[in-house]
């Protein structure tokens, strides 16, 4: 049956820079802002946008995030005629089979599934960014001024422009130039990497750029590049908002804290519920000796030391008096009795024993950074992981 | 095929629940900041691998619905068999108001039973809190010979009121009714495992002789006649919700860590309906101690011995204590709440002070606004 947009969010990456945290599991699967993983921000988002067809395409450790999006149910995703569809790398009869080579080349592969649907038009996503967007506003934006292919916008300083793929728009306001990440930006517009294709075109556009043995395969290398020089009609859709890229440790952590502050991301507006599949523990419990402050909570955490300006995943245990401040602790983990952690994050079901430090708070040198446990480790009792350290299951302490 | 099936009995409304009643049955009493009473025997089953489960309902269901919904939370919504509600239909006519036992809850729901192609039928009460690990009882039931098995209990307590005495061979030589006392024998949970046939014959005579009452009537005819019925005792914590006091008595028991533990191993999960998906934030000044807190509330007053449920705004300044909150509950600033059980969409503007006591709890109605 026909539809007029499906989606297609790519959750392949390996997310090397969070190494410690994706040594077992795929970006999109890191466990972020309490009770979310960091797919479920563009899952959500779909949809309470309507969006009722997603194809994940996975490639790295996809165990986990196969296991967590399952049939769709927690997002309302489990429909007929539609609904999350897990889009591995495969193998053709006849031909050897290859793994995704960039995120044009990913789509490429999937044509048969996207066929199927016979769309409108595809919004292409990215498993790895935190933000709340309407995308059927986008749409609108992207049929009124009948675009070959709109893409999402975001005005940036113009330091941070160095960082970004940058827009340079055309007096009629369609984009008339891409420049990835310019020494000298011309514009104040980052792509947030988040386009609406008029799928007829893409998929012309895909099948040259699949021909073409010099391409990288990127959609913003070589797809939008390519339109742009065809003279195709490439609109800007304007996003206000809170959007993060929490590609690195600090802007994971940076983004985490941010989830303490409703005026920059609103969670709790029944509007636009952020969902997630639960792990269905019973409520967390404070005990005797807890003081909480400026954090947030979920189910089955225990705490009984001092939490401040942190976020906590379920089923975290925090015992008497153990200090956990400006730190994101994910599912399972523990901080022993006396231990401390400050500006740290702490991964899945990692063990800080009684009496150990990790992390330091910020004391103004340009070598400081946050702390990272990765999961399953266990940091010995009494021992000490100073600011900027990543311990990984391999290299325990 | 499963050789066993499940039925549920959720129409009980106590009187001395009081307020708590008004606009639900006890089986979807909220309990523990998260879940309703019935989320423990549809898991008991869930987790034994029944699947096939009837809920017998009467009057003010509509909670009970809401909660239930396709079952999909306790992996019963099903292709065949599945989760199946079934509120009174075919009554005789001379059936009036109120099932007058649970004798009289089985002949109404009769046709459905006649249909189970099962050849045991577990039934538990919607009421009860316990985490039982039925593949024990099904297994014993399967080798003992016995035509009912009964679940009890090592432990009495509130609520209890029926106990098992048993003979030389080893089998129920007789029913205590109105006694608790766990030295005469096992204290019922009021759960059995019985023979679809057992059953179906029990029905059939309790209608042609207008036998209502499960416990008082229809059971000791069944030993009476030389029927053949077993115990198996359940030891973890358990609790029959029927009064204001036992509710309150329950949910104060889960703020004690090994009694929660106990109830909800990571083996043996409590399913239950998923609210919307928001961390719970406390602020700066907040205070929450000895407490059971759910997801998406908003902590920056002060909590001590409570157990709150999802969506609580409690205001700056304001003090609860050995307090029980529903779901979405204002709390105004600078109130003080001690010993209440604060029903769901309750608000209570700035400086409103409510104190009940350890053995009269106040109980703050459903929508109340003060």
């Amino acid at each position: 049956m026909k539809k007029t947009c499906i989606a297609m969010l790519l959750a392949g990456g390996q997310g090397s820079r969070l190494y410690a945290l994706t040594q077992s599991v795929a970006k999109p699967s890191v466990p972020f802002g309490g009770k979310y993983r960091i797919i479920d921000f563009p899952l959500s988002n779909c949809a309470n946008s309507g969006i009722d067809t997603v194809g994940v395409l996975t490639q790295y450790r996809p165990l986990q995030l196969n296991s967590y999006i399952g049939s769709g149910q927690p997002w309302d995703l489990d429909v007929n005629n539609g609904g999350v569809y897990i889009l591995p790398p495969y193998q053709s009869a006849g031909e050897k089979g290859s793994w995704f080579s960039g995120t044009a080349n990913a789509i490429y592969q999937n044509l048969a599934f996207i066929e199927n649907y016979d769309p409108e038009n595809v919004l292409i996503l990215s498993g790895d960014h935190i933000y709340k967007m309407d995308y059927a506003d986008m749409l609108r934006d992207h049929l009124e001024h009948d675009a070959a292919c709109t893409i999402s916008v975001l005005q940036v300083s113009l330091e941070e422009a160095t960082r970004f793929g940058m827009m340079n728009l055309g007096e009629d306001g369609y984009i008339k130039e891409f420049e990835e990440k310019p020494k000298h930006p011309k514009s104040d517009l980052a792509s947030m990497g988040i386009y609406i294709f008029n799928w007829p075109k893409l998929r012309q556009y895909l099948i040259a750029d699949d021909a073409d043995p010099n391409s990288r395969h990127d959609f913003g290398h070589n797809i939008i590049p390519a339109m742009i020089a065809d003279g195709e009609k490439i609109w800007p859709y304007h996003f206000q908002g809170y959007w993060r890229d929490v590609g690195t440790i600090t802007s994971l952590w940076d983004a985490n804290m941010d989830m303490l502050s409703p005026d920059l991301i609103n969670l709790y507006d029944p509007n636009w519920p952020i969902s997630a599949r639960s792990p269905i523990c019973p409520p967390h419990q404070t005990g005797p000796h807890a003081e909480i402050s400026h954090s947030i909570v979920t189910e089955g955490c225990e705490i009984d030391g001092h939490v401040e300006n942190s976020v906590l995943s379920p089923s975290v245990r925090i015992d008497v008096g153990a200090n956990v401040l400006y730190s994101v602790l994910m599912n399972g983990a523990v901080v022993e009795a006396g231990a401390t952690v400050e500006y740290a994050i702490i991964g899945e079901n990692a063990v800080v024993r009684a009496g150990a430090h990790v992390g330091a708070a910020p004391d103004g040198s340009e070598g400081w950074s946050v702390a990272t446990i990765g999961p399953d480790v266990e940091v010995r009792p009494g021992a000490s992981v100073p600011a900027g350290a990543m311990i990984s299951k391999s290299e325990e302490v | 095929m499963n050789d066993f099936q499940g039925l549920i009995f959720a129409y009980f409304t106590n009187p001395n629940l009081r307020e708590l009643i008004n606009v639900r049955t006890a089986a979807s009493l909220p309990f523990c900041g998260r879940y309703r009473l019935i989320d423990f025997s549809l898991s008991s089953m869930r987790n034994a691998g029944i699947y096939d489960v009837g809920v017998i309902m009467q009057r003010d269901y509509q909670s009970l619905l809401d909660h239930l919904g396709g079952g999909k939370a306790w992996d019963m919504a099903r292709r065949s068999g599945g989760l199946r509600m079934l509120p009174p239909f075919g009554l005789p006519e001379y059936h009036r108001g109120n099932y007058s036992g649970t004798m009289e809850a089985l002949i109404a729901v009769g046709s459905y039973i006649q249909d189970i192609q099962s050849k045991y039928i577990v039934l538990l009460l919607g009421n009860m809190v316990a985490n039982i690990d039925l593949t024990k009882p099904m297994k014993q039931h399967r080798r003992s010979g016995a035509e009912i098995t009964a679940i009890c209990t090592d432990r009495g307590g509130d609520g209890f009121r029926m106990t098992y005495v048993p003979g030389e061979d080893g089998f129920v030589k007789q029913l205590l009714v109105d006694t608790d006392d766990p030295k005469a024998g096992p204290v019922s949970l009021e759960g059995y495992i019985i023979n679809r046939d057992t059953l179906l014959r029990m029905i059939d005579e309790c209608r042609r002789q207008r036998i209502y009452l499960w416990h008082r009537e229809a059971l000791p005819r069944f030993l009476e006649q030389g029927g053949k019925m077993d115990c198996y005792v359940h030891t973890g914590y358990c609790a029959l919700i029927r009064s204001v006091d036992s509710y309150f008595k329950a949910n104060m028991d889960m703020l004690n860590p090994a009694i929660r533990h106990e109830l909800f191993p990571a083996d043996l999960p409590i399913f239950t309906k998923v609210r919307e998906e928001v961390s719970t934030y406390y602020a700066e000044g907040a205070y929450s101690r000895n407490s059971l807190v759910a997801d998406n509330c908003i902590v920056e007053g002060s909590l001590e011995n409570c157990v709150v449920f999802s969506g609580a705004r409690i205001g700056k300044g304001a003090q609860l204590k050995n307090c029980i909150v529903m779901s979405d509950c204002i709390v105004g600033r600078d109130s003080s709440l001690d010993y209440c059980i604060v029903d769901k969409d309750v608000s209570f503007s700035a400086g409103t002070v409510l104190t009940g006591s350890e053995k009269l709890p106040f109980v703050v109605p459903k929508g109340s606004k003060l």
